[in-house]
């Protein structure tokens, strides 16, 4: 088979010393920044970009694509043990991911996340090497109208992060879509709800906005009392250091689902990690068992947006090594780097440079198993992060929030922001209005938008054009199908009650 | 005694006048990091253009201290522009800017800076744009796509930036001259916007030559005019807007260096030092003809009027876009 | 205060919310030429959170009235939280002045002496300790750049 003799090239080409070293380098690399909240992947490949002149081309994108996935590896590991996401496509894992931690089960939580990411991740350079150009042409059917109810279905879930009140999650995905509204708008160069504020005309950053409603309102909470409330368990024995096999049986939807919708709406330009990682994370929820049990600490709910926002790389690569169109920012300056070192990134580039293509994809094989084999074992050391005094870690997460929100855009007012939704937060804890609803909205709410838009600009204001593409039609019913589900459900109860009281 | 006295006062005088006018003459050198600003994030137009100029600047030994790129997004460059302004004086802080920074503040009533309110110091290149549709739709020449939008009023689609950038001006400025007329879709990233136009929803788009060369180069796309003065070296089978008998005005996309406000004349004179040498470069030139831009360096007072009639030019367009102006 | 109470001002707040978000959204245009404008979706979510805040409103207060208190007491713990808070925004204000380090020492020692009653010189320790990880790990290795004071750090 072809590929297989292109892949038997790749490996020739990713298994020479100085190519493994710099793999591992880049991977240890993106695992660090990922870990770390604020500084990401994008920022720290920029960074290096001057270094990666002097190296081999092959060897200098092996090394910055590690950064790229081996940052999703990291990102996990804040979000489980302090309720802080280290990058945007881990915030769905803060859900289920620190409650576990709270259980005392951070060490499978961690164990979990860097298996699933290895699932995905492998699977997402399956898909890179086996079906790029027929997925990138299936990507480009992909129209505003398609992509806005991609982002419906997404917001269908919201019906899943409900808890106990509806109205509540309601109200919260409605304020997240309204925070996701400051700033200039994309079509009119009108700005909204700035309050005056240059530095809102870009939008509120969403590591501030997520890190204090997650970190810093955590920390409030927890300071309420001189105990510092719960302590959290810290794991013991090696039964709780890791996944047992039970848990990796209850996961196997999870690898599948994180692995195939991370991949696929990676491959979407303009769509995230983030999006991916939410939507695999609802569509865990909706075909669970026990689905009431999300947000309590289920495994699954780990497993699959940490999948997702793994196989979510390799999907991203697609767009960009097929034709030549960044899907992100990550994509974009790994594209700037294949520039600068004198590639031209389109549609000839893997027929025209194949040992540039397959090497990287065989250096992924190896970065994965790489990470995992680094990660698994660093699972009980980052467990240990537990034993601190309560007096020595409050003031580390807030410290760290602060540097992290800060390196974003080296902006105080960013990290003000952080604060404000920290305030936030802690309000909405206190009196259980869901967070993830309106991280939801938040994440959802501008695509949302551009994509309603740009759809009834293509049909002159016609609605029409959302139903009549089959794509859009499709996922479009799938929400609506989701979207009466807890209806359904309850229709059923209903009648199983009545048809009790009969008898 | 009085001769020591006057002999005294003369030696201090002339010791005063040597050292002061050493002052007067003294040399700007930086001598810590340069803080390189520039509006977009990692990955971004700007900041990969910072990001090759530094590289270059540095291979060419022109400047001896690292320029370190800070990404400062929002608001176009609004922004980035605020951040500039509020570094007055600095010497070790530059920015580098585009057509945008002289277009956004007159749309946008919180950019409050203007790029006469910084210090110009360069101007390096203007960055040409085409017309380019999908290589198997029929639309040869321009004359072809005029006329199919003409047939056929506000169905065919554009797709490109905000509504004030380059793309739709342009656009705004075709429609004018010909009388025909098209849609035009927002999208916020590059990558979007040409994936809407080879996936066959969009048909045409004003583009960069290096953005769109590989497409060009694998068949995808088809350049059908080029919004310059002259042809250009990388498509010389491919006639200019004028030469298709369309007389439009050409706005063209500048690409240069600034500072903050009140930065010393000797920091301009330094920098303005270093590019002139920089633009004689091997390096610099390559740079130029890979990216198929124009070499179009320009300093000093010609800059300022450069700026100044962009502006007037731009708030002009505008205004007919039926955009905003509030400056 | 009890949640009952509680959750029906902040429902009220965000009722409120939505009435100022559907005036925010009707000074932006609400078509353009080319389609629904920037204050469409504005005007549609203050809706929203004005009929959704107002039914919440009704929850709680029946919720109240069925109670007999006005639901479970939530406040007690939050002076200290709030407290801490106020710490946390006093210390962003003082980075500008005196930098991230010692404003960073300063939070510390005023959650771990106010806030938990323990030794000063242990606060001191932890912050400075705390600081110094900070600033190896994002200033030296990583090369980003802390609010600095006058003295350079």
């Amino acid at each position: 088979m072809d590929a297989l003799s292109n892949l038997l090239l790749g490996f020739s080409v990713a298994l020479t010393p100085i190519n493994l070293f710099w793999c591992f380098v880049g991977v240890v690399l993106g695992t660090v920044v990922g870990v770390l909240p604020g500084l990401g992947p994008a920022a720290t490949i920029a960074m290096l970009l001057p270094i990666t002149l002097k190296m081999d081309h092959t060897t200098a994108i092996i090394a910055l694509a590690g950064i790229f996935y081996g940052a999703r590896y990291g990102g996990s590991t804040t979000s489980i043990l302090l309720n802080m996401p280290g990058e945007s496509s881990s915030v769905a894992t803060c859900l289920d991911g620190y409650q576990m931690a709270r259980n005392g089960r951070a060490g499978a939580a961690l164990g979990i996340s860097a298996i699933a990411s290895f699932i995905a991740g492998t699977v997402g350079v399956l898909g890179l090497m086996l079906i790029s150009p027929p997925l990138a042409r299936f990507a480009l059917r992909f129209a505003p109208p398609e992509y806005f109810a991609l982002m419906t279905l997404g917001l269908a879930m919201v019906v899943f992060l409900a808890g106990d009140s509806m109205v509540k999650a309601l109200l919260m995905l409605l304020v997240g879509l309204w925070i996701a509204t400051i700033g200039t708008d994309l079509f009119t160069a009108e700005s909204r709800f700035t309050f005056g504020q240059a530095k809102l005309l870009g939008g509120v950053d969403f590591i501030a906005a997520t890190v204090g409603i997650f970190a810093v309102a955590e920390v409030l909470i927890n300071l309420e009392s001189r105990s510092g409330g719960e302590v959290l368990k810290i794991p013991s024995g090696v039964k709780n250091l890791l996944p047992t096999l039970q848990d990796l049986k209850d996961c196997r939807f999870a690898f599948l689902n994180g692995s195939v919708i991370g991949f696929f709406v990676g491959a979407l330009p303009g769509a995230g990690a983030t999006v991916a990682s939410f939507l695999s994370y609802g569509l865990e929820k909706a075909v669970s068992r026990h689905p009431e049990k999300f947000g309590t600490g289920v495994i699954e709910g780990v497993a699959a947006p940490e999948g997702a926002n793994n196989a979510d790389a390799g999907g991203a690569l697609v767009p960009l090594l097929t034709l030549g169109i960044p899907g992100g920012n990550t994509t974009a300056i790994l594209l700037g780097g294949l520039i600068l070192w004198g590639y031209r990134p389109g549609p000839l580039l893997i027929q025209e440079h194949p040992e540039l293509f397959w090497g990287l994809v065989a250096s992924m094989y190896v970065g994965n198993v790489l990470l995992l084999v680094l990660n698994l074992p660093l699972v009980p050391l980052f467990a240990q992060i537990l034993r601190l005094p309560n007096y020595v870690l409050y003031p580390f997460i807030l410290g760290i929030s602060v540097v992290g929100v800060y390196s974003v855009n080296n902006s105080l007012f960013d990290v003000w922001m952080m604060a404000l939704f920290g305030l936030l937060g802690y309000l909405m804890r206190k009196l259980d209005f869901p967070a993830a609803a309106l991280i939801l909205g938040l994440v959802l709410g501008d695509v949302l938008e551009r994509a309603l838009r740009q759809s009834l600009m293509m049909s002159q204001g016609s609605l029409a054009i959302l139903v009549t593409r089959p794509i859009s039609a499709t996922l479009l019913f799938i929400a609506l199908v989701l979207l009466c589900l807890p209806a359904i459900r309850r229709v059923r109860a209903w009648r199983v009650e009545a048809v009790e009281h009969e008898s | 005694m009085k001769r020591t006295r006057y002999s005294l006062l003369l030696i201090m005088v002339v010791i005063g006048a040597l050292v002061s006018s050493r002052a007067w003459s003294q040399e700007f050198k930086p001598n810590k990091q340069i803080e390189t600003v520039v509006h977009t994030g990692p990955g971004g137009g700007s900041d990969i253009f910072a990001r090759a100029i530094a590289e270059m600047l540095q291979k060419e030994k022109l400047v001896t201290q690292r320029l370190q790129v800070v990404n400062k997004p929002g608001g176009g460059p609004a922004v980035a522009m605020s951040y500039l302004a509020e570094k007055k004086g600095e010497t070790h802080t530059v920015g580098f800017y585009t057509g945008v920074w002289v277009t956004n503040p007159l749309t946008t009533v919180e950019a409050t800076v203007t790029v006469k309110d910084l210090t110009p110091i360069v101007r390096l290149v203007l960055e040409p744009a085409v017309i380019a549709v999908k290589a198997d739709s029929p639309y040869k020449n321009m004359k072809d796509f005029i006329e199919a939008a003409k047939k056929n009023p506000k169905q065919l689609a554009q797709s490109g930036g905000t509504i004030t950038s380059r793309d739709n001006l342009m656009r705004l400025l075709l429609q004018k001259t010909t009388g025909a007329q098209w849609n035009f879709i927002s999208f916020p990233s590059g990558g979007e916007r040409l994936a809407y136009l080879l996936g066959g929803h969009g048909q045409m788009m004003v583009i960069e030559p290096q953005e769109a060369g590989e497409q060009i180069r694998a068949g995808n796309l088809r350049v059908i005019a080029s919004l310059t003065e002259k042809r250009l070296a990388s498509l010389p089978n491919v006639p200019t807007i004028k030469e298709q008998g369309i007389d439009v005005p050409l706005i063209p996309q500048a690409r240069g260096m600034l500072a903050p406000p009140a930065v010393p004349k000797e920091v301009v004179a330094y920098w303005e030092g270093v590019f002139d040498a920089f633009v004689k470069t091997p390096s610099w030139k390559q740079y130029v003809e890979q990216n198929q831009f124009e070499d179009a360096s320009l300093k000093g007072s010609a800059l300022s009027k450069f700026f100044d009639s962009l502006t007037d030019q731009m708030r002009e367009v505008l205004k007919e876009a039926g955009a905003k102006v509030v400056r | 205060m009890g949640s009952d109470k509680s959750n029906l001002i902040a429902a009220a707040c965000l009722a409120a919310f939505g009435v100022y978000v559907v005036y925010g959204g009707s000074r932006l245009s609400y078509v353009s030429e080319v389609g629904p404008g920037p204050g469409f979706f504005p005007f549609w979510i203050g809706i929203g959170l004005l009929l959704f805040g107002a039914y919440q409103m009704v929850l709680s207060y029946s919720s109240a009235r069925h109670h007999a208190v006005a639901g479970v007491p939530i406040w007690s713990g939050s002076g200290r939280a709030l407290g801490a808070w106020l710490g946390l925004a006093v210390a962003i204000a003082l980075f500008r002045w005196i930098g991230f380090a010692l404003g960073f020492v300063l939070l510390t020692i005023f959650l771990v002496v106010a806030l938990d009653h323990r030794p000063v010189v242990l606060a001191l320790g932890i912050g400075a300790g705390l600081a110094l990880v900070f600033y190896i790990v994002f200033e030296f290795a990583l090369g980003v750049s802390l609010p600095a004071g006058p003295w350079g750090f």
